[in-house]
């Protein structure tokens, strides 16, 4: 039973990390159509500006957060004004050429700037709570706690306030947001600002208890992408509870039926659940 | 204005050095390289070819070196074969036709490999950088290993951790080739000890987001000793975790990974606790490895590795080797004179202290280890552990 229990947790930490990756992706989905690929290296990009916030420069932890935060929802603001909406009336093609063509730069700079090592963020949080033969480090608690209360605070945001309601009347129909009125472009950027936001905060939560180096990103975002896929495209529930799924599915699969095979597991369930729901768990949201 | 002016300064200087050069009358040896300068292991493949350059420099700023009454400088001409052995077969054959290369580095067994199909035809000496006893066990005539067969350090590691903390082995290391070799080798020699492998769950070091699950569960079983190993941060996560989730037993580090960057991930040496590996550099205490560390620090950020040490002292090796052999261009007779060339290498430029070399071209033979006791790293002989 311990051992069950132990192996949820483990898997609630990595579902919540996905999930926030996968919010953020799902969301531009539901603005561009297409998939960002430059996602994974927004995240990546989040933990160099928090590593370089706090162990570099010395500051606090939440400081390095805060300010990853807001160094990378700007920095894909730019990606959307520069390369996205430039694009816009072009060939979806074109945008998933562009978003490969941005994952390459960032790659290229940070590694140019910090080099290929691996490197190592502390936490602040160094205590271990042990719950009758549950291990459960400070930083796994911070993560579940923190990636869930984001979650909160986006959904609340969404539903109840006018720029949220504009952002998802934008992913629902297109046309008919242009037609009561909402400027497209203001959302555009306010959904790309969020999605930068949210990258950046996993990727500070998730630096601590993992390396930081410039291939991090392409962990994540191979399962963020399979996460919105079983989700449904451009759902949030769905970004949310596909990432849960994931995050079980490794850490229960890989207890219990072979560590080898747990990349293979998550990949079943995907065949699996898209034969029974050829579109996703929950395909309100888009198309 | 002004760049008109330096550039005129750089022309005469160019100009003169060129006539200085040309009345010492110093011809130049191409030496060869090939192994990963770009993708995944682009820093190792730099790092070895840095060793390579550090001895290069100093030779050729000390004037270059005499064979035969004649006066050579090195120049190294190096090609990026991606880890891909394929790769490094088509530049080996690019630096002996195009380069006229006698010698070539490769940093990898399946460089070597490719290599070693055709070197004792083409006629080129291969310096391999890698652990891999078959390298030089298959009888190539032209092919030197540098550091010590990874086979050397299984007996050692056995004794000391199962002594220590107990018969149970728990296999935790990375899923590659060369940590599939280590465990299928590894195991046996446990076994043979008296041990036992209660559990088994390699992980994949580079593409694994979290560690926990596959530590847990090879803590399930409740081993006494971990067996780790990958690049050295991943092993540091790993130890990392283990610790954390109550393990108090020891590790053995497969070679790949190196304690002193290891533990800088797993929260210091006291995490080592009960662990063997390989000697950290910085560990040697030979006046060799103490002056290499210090010119690594004035040059580079970071600590310097042993490949890189082997390697500097390679470039020294050969350079003894062609004067010993009184030829840069019969890659048999430089061979033949590796053993005298040991010799000669001045104590300064080998920090690992290599004074021997097998009939088949192996360098490193009984290599040191480090053992962790009290939070200290204490250097082991392998010769003290032989059956």
């Amino acid at each position: 039973m311990d051992a069950f229990l132990q192996q949820a947790l483990n898997g609630l930490t990595l579902g919540s990390i996905y999930g926030l990756v996968a919010l953020g992706l799902t969301l531009v989905y539901g603005i561009l159509h297409v998939p960002n690929f430059a996602h994974g290296a927004l995240y990546m990009v989040g933990a160099y500006v928090s590593y370089f916030i706090m162990v570099e420069h010395g500051l606090n932890y939440w400081v390095a957060m805060l300010g990853a935060g807001l160094v990378v929802a700007l920095l894909s603001v730019l990606c959307e004004r520069l390369v996205f909406h430039p694009l816009r009336h072009a060939p979806p093609i074109h945008d998933k050429i562009a978003a490969i063509g941005i994952l390459l730069f960032l790659e290229a700079l940070v590694q140019m700037h910090w080099g290929a090592d691996f490197r190592r963020m502390p936490t602040p949080y160094t205590e271990i709570f042990n719950f009758g033969g549950l291990t459960l480090p400070a930083q796994r608690l911070l993560i579940i706690v923190g990636a869930f209360s984001l979650m909160g605070a986006l959904h609340l945001y969404l539903k109840k306030t006018m720029t949220g309601s504009t952002i998802i009347a934008m992913a629902q129909n297109r046309e008919g947001a242009f037609l009561v009125g909402i400027d497209a472009n203001r959302v555009a950027m306010m959904t790309f600002a969020i999605a930068g936001f949210l990258a950046a905060v996993g990727a500070t939560l998730f630096a601590p208890i993992n390396l930081v180096y410039p291939a991090m990103g392409h962990l994540v975002i191979m399962k963020a992408f399979v996460i919105i896929i079983l989700g449904g495209m451009g759902s949030i529930p769905g970004a949310i509870v596909g990432g849960l799924i994931i995050g079980f599915a490794e850490a229960l699969g890989g207890y219990y039926l072979s560590g080898t095979y747990k990349d293979l597991i998550a990949f079943v369930l995907l065949v699996a659940i898209l034969s029974i729901k050829p579109t996703g768990l929950f395909t309100k949201g888009v198309r | 204005m002004n760049l008109t002016k330096t550039f005129r300064r750089l022309a005469t200087a160019s100009a003169v050095a060129l006539a200085l050069g040309g009345a010492a009358h110093a011809e130049e040896v191409t030496i060869g390289f090939t192994g990963p300068l770009s993708g995944g292991a682009a820093l190792y493949g730099e790092n070895t070819l840095e060793g390579l350059r550090m001895a290069a420099e100093e030779i050729n700023d000390a004037g270059g070196f005499d064979v035969d009454g004649e006066n050579y400088t090195i120049d190294i001409e190096s090609l990026d074969d991606k880890y891909s052995p394929s790769q490094a077969a088509v530049n080996g054959k690019r630096l002996v036709q195009q380069y006229d290369a006698p010698i070539i580095f490769t940093p990898h067994s399946g460089g070597t490999f490719a290599l070693q199909a055709f070197n004792e035809r083409d006629g080129f000496l291969i310096m391999s950088y890698t652990s891999v006893p078959a390298v030089t066990a298959k009888g190539n005539e032209l092919t030197v290993k540098i550091p010590p067969n990874f086979t050397d350090y299984l007996t050692p590691f056995t004794k000391i951790t199962m002594d220590r903390f107990g018969k149970k082995l728990g296999v935790a290391n990375a899923t590659h080739d060369y940590a599939k070799y280590w465990t299928k080798e590894f195991v046996p020699v446990w076994r043979k000890a008296g041990g036992d492998v209660v559990s088994m769950n390699p992980m994949d070091y580079n593409k694994s987001a979290d560690f926990y699950t596959g530590v847990s569960k090879v803590l399930s079983e409740d081993p006494d000793v971990l067996f780790v190993g990958g690049a050295s941060e991943p092993t540091g996560l790993v130890v990392r975790q283990a610790r954390e989730l109550g393990f108090k037993g020891g590790f053995v580090i497969m070679d790949q990974a190196k304690m002193d960057e290891v533990a800088k991930v797993s929260g210091g040496l006291e995490s080592l606790e009960g662990s063997v590996g390989v000697v950290p550099l910085a560990e040697y205490n030979t006046p060799g490895a103490e002056r290499f560390v210090k010119l690594w620090q004035e040059k580079h950020d970071g600590v310097a590795t042993s490949e890189t040490a082997y390697h500097y002292f390679a470039m020294y090796l050969i350079m003894h080797a062609m004067q010993e052999a009184g030829s840069v261009d019969d890659p048999r007779a430089i061979r033949a004179a590796i053993p005298q060339a040991l010799a000669k290498v001045d104590p300064k430029h080998n920090p690992y202290d290599v004074t021997d070399v097998t009939e088949d071209g192996n360098l490193g033979a009984d290599p040191q280890i480090a053992e962790v006791v009290d939070g200290k790293v204490v250097i082991r002989e392998t010769a003290d552990y032989k059956d």
